[in-house]
């Protein structure tokens, strides 16, 4: 809201320079955003917050500038003469939709003569940012600028009938309003219509041929008050704002109507002549009702005092409340202030708005900083300690965090989900179809990312996110399950010169989630192949559990959807369960005593089939039970051509300790003997 | 028995003493001379068997020759050829300590590197930027007894709206401003929700912190996303007035800023709190001098605040009569923003990695 200072200064007389009435104003809450000089005055941008639609004029400004000042409030001296015939001989208004508009009135002004503003008038309206039109139609801007009511002036001779009919629409009836649009309207939509047709959406906009043109004679001067929603629905579903919409749509006062009207009425005689018609039409059928409505509310001193820490006299308390329009009841026995709200605050009805009223007046930096005494500890979230340790851990070895949105395109996340199509959560409203499902993974996300990364041009990318992922459930709302993902794929380590060219693979990210695992205090995870996965490389793939339950993936994105991405590297992902993790059973760790004896390795090297695996090859060794056998310890596989098709060597180091004795030679030999033959016999393995 | 020279001819012994010093001074010039010689480690080596090796030894030859003498000059020469013999074997070791120090100095020679190729860096990646504000605002307020709770993502019209009396016509209901799911579920599109299971769960008194994601139906731009991070405090007890909220949250901004910062409080409207607040911190910047982070005002705008609304304390089924409290809520995305100097919010969640890498 544009606020000129100049003219505020005609309603209260305060003598504050403009810097300090815009600091004053921002802090009872009306923000003063800038300050513009204007020629010889200054234009104030103010941005009120929607409850207080009181304050989009220059009389409710300088209501507050009086509450905060002290100087009083000056309302506009109305100047006017009816000398015409009474408006009833002229004109009538009906009402049939007075759930839409509660009160509309009208009045005649005859033989006007239409024609250019006084420059005056053009330069208040200009300063506000508008253009001149004529003089009645600028009179009744201005007068929406000072006071707040919107107002429209009618050509009484273009409605038929010389009458006013305040109606819902019928359906699919249509009217072409002033900027030439031609609108269909919906039963749900108030028009102003004359006997026969619509001739204005009444609060948003005129009609093109019942407005005031140069040749207009005779003006009906319309002043209504229309329901905030009507009009924001209105509003919207045209695609239609106006500076009478935006008003109404926020709620304006009832009660202003007829001022407001008397006001216009008394500029338009003095500046475009003419003769004011005698009594204003005024239907407002439940004027009763609403007045009632309006409840005394109770202003108890220590209530004040409870909330915000101030103290007010009582008497200060009513000098503000009657400032800003409030009518007053002092109750000096009660400690209290009977109060009731001036039909243009439509956002004050309990007690604490008073409390706001005053104290915003008081200035809350008056209020005392003071700290709530303690209340016992604090806590973080139930698994905060993990997240926070997994968050480091795989930033430790090399994986930045992302965040992805939510929601996301449905074929993605299908082709990269084990959800079913009726799991799935649809967005009513999406921005774009792209983005119309919640996820049910965040390999969708990680992957889109990735693609982003790769177009930019970024071919190292290691990236986990931890994050929410939803399904439909049975329940009073959908399942929100913490998962936890990763992609990687590029050089394995690029600032290693001597190794600028290894590329990552597969064991690259399962090291990562051992000691993801390993630093949750959860014991080892368990690596199981698997060919089920649809977007994994059903050769690199694995299923991954802790003490014997699936918690996640890991594996190759399948070579079909990494053409589908076009991803030109191969690209490894897993994701895990991570709420499940989170609520896992920890290992408690204990003390072990460090060996007293000596350790001997010996290795050992097979020539073995390679569909062996490491784990057959392990699991071998461990049903031959050797107490001495303290590890396996892979550390080599060579496949060469020398080497017959279909085997590979693999070189393992086995360390021997005893608890309790340094073993002899020939312990070892037979220990280690037994388990060269046990994997001699049972893999056709070869010694090499 | 005595050795009969002495006695004897004592002149005569006398020029022998005579004799044997003139022979210690002659020895000492040629092992001057000699050492002087020396280029080698093995020259060095022979010199040392050559003048002081055990069988052979120049000087061990000479001490032999000291049994000639009476016990009072043997005494007097044989400190003589001792002192000589120390002086050797003293010219020797430096001799050879010379050597080895030529022989390190060279194999360190050998051995220097080229420090200035780069390290062999383990690749570590880096947090979101909007962890790292989230994890630190967290830690200040745990540490003034705050708990911290999420509640679900996707709301009922209860949690959402009702609850947080926000009319039922108000704008922000709309389909154009919330995403909806269903007629009464909808993506949350504010953190206050959460104060509602709070104030369900637990009784006051009440300290609750509440980070999370919320929605709106933004397009995004360089300021908007329609997915972002908010925390909402709430504290709920007997007594507490807006000058808890104020101290809170200078407390809160002073730990998170500096001591040096300010805060200011003016009112302002959101449905869930009344009074309500805006509040506004001092710009980390400029000081609130003014400046571009601050568009010139020397303020920030940090978010909205307020007591909380007697409706949606009832709601929750505490009694405003005898519980009071505050509620706070402030954008992770704008005040990232500001820290780090974001010109275009989007980066959030493009997840690239040379953004990502910016951050620790």
């Amino acid at each position: 809201m544009k606020i000129s200072y100049n003219w505020l200064k005609e309603f209260v007389d305060h003598n504050l320079p403009v810097r300090e009435l815009a600091a004053e104003l921002t802090m009872v809450g009306l923000a003063v955003d800038a300050v513009e000089m204007v020629g010889n005055d200054y234009i104030l941008e103010i941005d009120l917050t929607s409850n207080r639609p009181d304050c989009l004029s220059h009389l409710g400004v300088a209501r507050e500038v009086s509450a905060i000042t002290g100087c009083s409030l000056k309302m506009p001296v109305i100047d006017l003469k009816e000398k015409g015939m009474p408006t009833t001989d002229i004109t009538s208004v009906e009402i049939t939709a007075p759930e839409f508009c509660p009160r509309y009135t009208a009045r005649v002004i005859k033989g006007v003569r239409i024609g250019p503003s006084p420059a005056w008038l053009v330069a208040r309206l200009e300063s506000m940012g508008q253009r001149s039109v004529n003089n009645v139609a600028d009179i009744t801007n201005y007068v929406m600028l000072e006071m707040g009511q919107p107002l429209h002036a009618f050509d009484l001779h273009h409605l038929k009938g010389e009458r006013i009919v305040v109606r819902r629409a019928s359906p699919g009836e249509r009217i072409t309003t002033l900027d030439g649009e031609e609108r269909e309207l919906t039963e749900a939509m108030l028009v102003i219509a004359d006997a026969e047709r619509p001739v204005a959406l009444g609060g948003i906009k005129g009609g093109e041929d019942s407005g005031i043109t140069g040749s207009t004679v005779d003006v009906l001067l319309e002043a209504a008050y229309f329901t905030p929603l009507q009009i924001r629905q209105t509003s919207k579903a045209l695609a239609l704002s106006t500076e009478a919409s935006y008003r109404f749509e926020r709620g304006t006062d009832p009660e202003l109507v007829s001022l407001a009207s008397d006001r216009a009425a008394a500029l338009i005689a003095g500046i475009a002549g003419g003769e004011v018609s005698k009594c204003l039409v005024d239907v407002y059928p439940h004027r009763k009702q609403l007045r009632d409505a309006r409840k005394p509310i109770n202003f108890r001193r220590a209530r004040y005092t409870e909330l915000t820490g101030l103290e007010v006299a009582l008497p200060e308390a009513e000098r503000i409340l009657r400032a800003l329009g409030f009518e007053i009841e002092a109750e000096v026995a009660g400690d209290l202030l009977s109060a009731k709200a001036p039909t243009w605050r439509i956002d004050i009805s309990i007690e604490e708005d008073l409390i706001e009223e005053v104290a915003r007046i008081a200035g809350y930096e008056h209020v005392a900083t003071t700290l709530p005494g303690s209340a016992g500890a604090g806590n973080y979230l139930d698994g905060e300690s993990g997240r926070r340790a997994a968050r480091r851990t795989l930033a430790a070895v090399g994986y930045n965090e992302a965040i992805s949105f939510s929601f996301v395109n449905v074929e993605t996340d299908a082709a990269l989900s084990d959800a079913e199509d009726e799991d799935r959560l649809l967005l009513f409203n999406p921005i774009d179809e792209t983005q119309s499902h919640m996820r049910t993974t965040l390999l969708g996300g990680l992957l889109q990312a990735l693609e982003r990364n790769f177009n930019h041009g970024n071919r190292n990318v290691r990236l986990f996110e931890i994050g929410k992922c939803f399904r439909k459930s049975d329940g009073e709302r959908p399942l929100e399950l913490e998962r936890l993902a990763l992609v990687a794929t590029g050089a394995r380590n690029e600032s290693d010169w001597l190794a600028a060219n290894a590329r990552l693979d597969f064991y690259d990210v399962k090291g990562a989630i051992d000691a993801l695992i390993d630093n949750l205090n959860l014991p080892a995870a368990n690596y199981a192949a698997t060919e089920k996965s649809g977007y994994l490389h059903p050769g690199r793939a694995a299923v991954i559990s802790i003490g014997g339950r699936d918690v996640g993936l890991i594996g190759q994105v399948h070579p079909r959807i990494a053409t589908q991405y076009k991803f030109k590297q191969p690209v490894f992902i897993a994701e895990l369960d991570f709420g499940d993790i989170l609520t896992a059973q920890k290992i408690e760790p204990r003390y072990q005593p460090l060996p007293k004896f000596p350790t001997v390795v010996r290795d050992l090297a097979l020539l073995i089939d390679t569909g062996v695996t490491f784990a057959a090859i392990e699991s071998e060794i461990a049903a031959l039970s050797i107490a001495e056998l303290v590890n396996v310890m892979l550390f080599d596989i060579y496949t060469g051509k020398e080497l017959p098709d279909g085997k590979h060597s693999i070189a393992l180091s086995l360390r021997y300790r005893s608890l309790d004795r340094t073993l002899t030679d020939e312990e070892i030999n037979a220990a280690h003997g037994r388990i060269v033959k046990r994997l001699i016999e049972t893999f056709g393995a070869e010694l090499r | 028995m005595p050795t009969q020279g002495s006695r004897i001819y004592p002149e005569v012994l006398g020029q022998l003493l005579e004799m044997m010093n003139e022979r210690l001074k002659q020895l000492r010039e040629d092992f001057d001379r000699e050492i002087g010689l020396v280029t080698t480690e093995t020259e060095a080596t022979e010199l040392r068997d050559r003048w002081v090796g055990r069988k052979s030894g120049l000087l061990t030859a000479e001490m032999k020759t000291l049994g000639k003498l009476t016990p009072e000059d043997r005494r007097l020469a044989g400190q003589g050829l001792n002192d000589l013999k120390t002086y050797v074997e003293a010219g020797i070791e430096r001799l050879q300590l010379g050597f080895a120090a030529g022989r390190e100095a060279e194999q360190l020679v050998r051995e220097r590197i080229d420090v200035t190729l780069p390290g062999r860096r383990i690749a570590t990646g880096h947090l979101h930027p909007i962890t790292l504000l989230r994890e630190k605002i967290e830690d200040i307020f745990v540490s003034m007894g705050y708990t911290i709770e999420d509640g679900p993502e996707i709301e009922t019209d209860f949690y959402n709206f009702d609850a947080l009396n926000i009319p039922s016509n108000h704008p922000a209901r709309s389909w154009q401003d919330t995403f909806y799911l269903g007629d009464h579920l909808a993506l949350r599109s504010q953190t206050s929700t959460v104060q509602i299971h709070a104030m369900q769960r637990r009784q006051p008194p009440l300290r609750v912190l509440a980070p999370g994601r919320v929605f709106r139906r933004d397009t995004p731009d360089a300021t908007h996303n329609p997915m972002f991070y908010q925390v909402e405090g709430l504290l709920v007890d007997r007594g507490i007035t807006l000058g808890d909220l104020k101290g809170t949250i200078q407390e809160f901004v002073h730990r998170m800023f500096g001591p040096e910062t300010q805060t200011r409080f003016r009112p302002s409207y959101f449905p869930f709190v009344e009074p309500g607040a805006e509040i506004d911190y001092s710009c980390f910047k400029c000081n609130g001098t003014g400046c571009r982070v601050c568009k010139g005002s020397g303020w920030i705008e940090m978010g909205g605040s307020g007591m909380v609304h007697p409706n949606v304390l009832r709601t929750a089924g505490i009694d405003p009569e005898v519980f009071s409290g505050f509620a706070f809520g402030l954008g992770l995305d704008r005040l990232c923003a500001l820290m780090y100097g974001l010109d275009d919010i989007r980066l959030l969640y493009e997840n690239d990695v040379r953004f990502l890498e910016q951050f620790t």
